[in-house]
């Protein structure tokens, strides 16, 4: 019997048995999708899983009452739906595999605490210094520094300004 | 007898074998092996029972094995 909306060759309903039976493509839907659809309808309905050929074969039974047609094909299409979202969910997990490892690391080598000495030695300090056309690696000190004034008691740069000043005012 | 037939490349053993002791005091199981499935015959007072046994095993399997192997 066809269900209106899903290709004959795909799905077959079995209203004697109260069930659907879908063939599932492990090209497009891996078995860890199946398993992730199927997991949330074993509330529902009676889930098996079989794999008579190279496909998967799902089959959704009714477990009271005998269901009409319509609430088999409403079953069976959120179940197709549901096995979608899961492999799409896996293909996402699958491709930022990479990046969830790494940003874990970093956070587990940061939990490690400060490295130890002999770590310090080996490390290579040679990379070239960044350019820091703003100053915002340096330090407060650095930045405010007092400017010198001749009349300072004590300038930072006191001796060269004090010996320019008194060159400039001899004759 | 109703005759249940789980797929060995999708059901764990492990778990089959701990979803027969759960449902061991509703009904009386046979278990048998062939090389793609594992077999399971269950025997309880109706045919309505029997199905709603077989149901609930193939589930409770397919729980755990879906349990099993995120771990």
């Amino acid at each position: 019997m066809d269900v209106q909306g899903f290709p004959s060759d795909l799905l077959t309903v079995d209203l004697g048995a109260s069930s659907v039976t879908l063939r599932v493509d492990p090209a497009t839907y891996s078995l860890d999708a199946l398993y992730g659809a199927a997991y949330i309808f074993i509330d529902r309905c009676f889930v098996l899983l079989d794999k008579p050929d190279a496909s998967y074969r799902v089959t959704l039974a009714w477990k009271k009452r005998e269901p009409t047609t319509d609430e088999l094909r409403a079953l069976v299409g959120e179940f197709a739906n549901e096995l979608l979202s899961c492999a799409w969910r896996a293909k996402i997990s699958e491709d930022s595999r990479a990046l969830i490892e790494s940003v874990t690391a970093q956070a587990l080598g940061g939990a490690m605490g400060p490295p130890t000495l002999e770590e310090l030695e080996k490390f290579d300090f040679s990379d070239e210094t960044f350019e820091d056309p703003l100053g915002i690696a340096m330090s407060w000190e650095e930045k405010h520094r007092k400017k010198a004034q001749p009349d300072d008691a004590n300038p930072v740069d006191g001796a060269k300004v004090t010996e320019a000043t008194a060159t400039r005012e001899k004759p | 007898m109703t005759e249940l037939r789980l797929h060995r490349e999708l059901y764990q053993a492990a778990a089959l074998e701990q979803a027969l002791g759960l449902f061991a005091p509703h009904g009386t199981f046979v278990r048998k092996e062939e090389p793609s499935h594992w077999v399971v015959e269950i025997t309880a007072r109706t045919l309505e029972r029997e199905r709603r046994i077989a149901g609930e095993l193939g589930n409770y399997a397919l729980g755990l094995t879906v349990k099993g192997r995120k771990r």
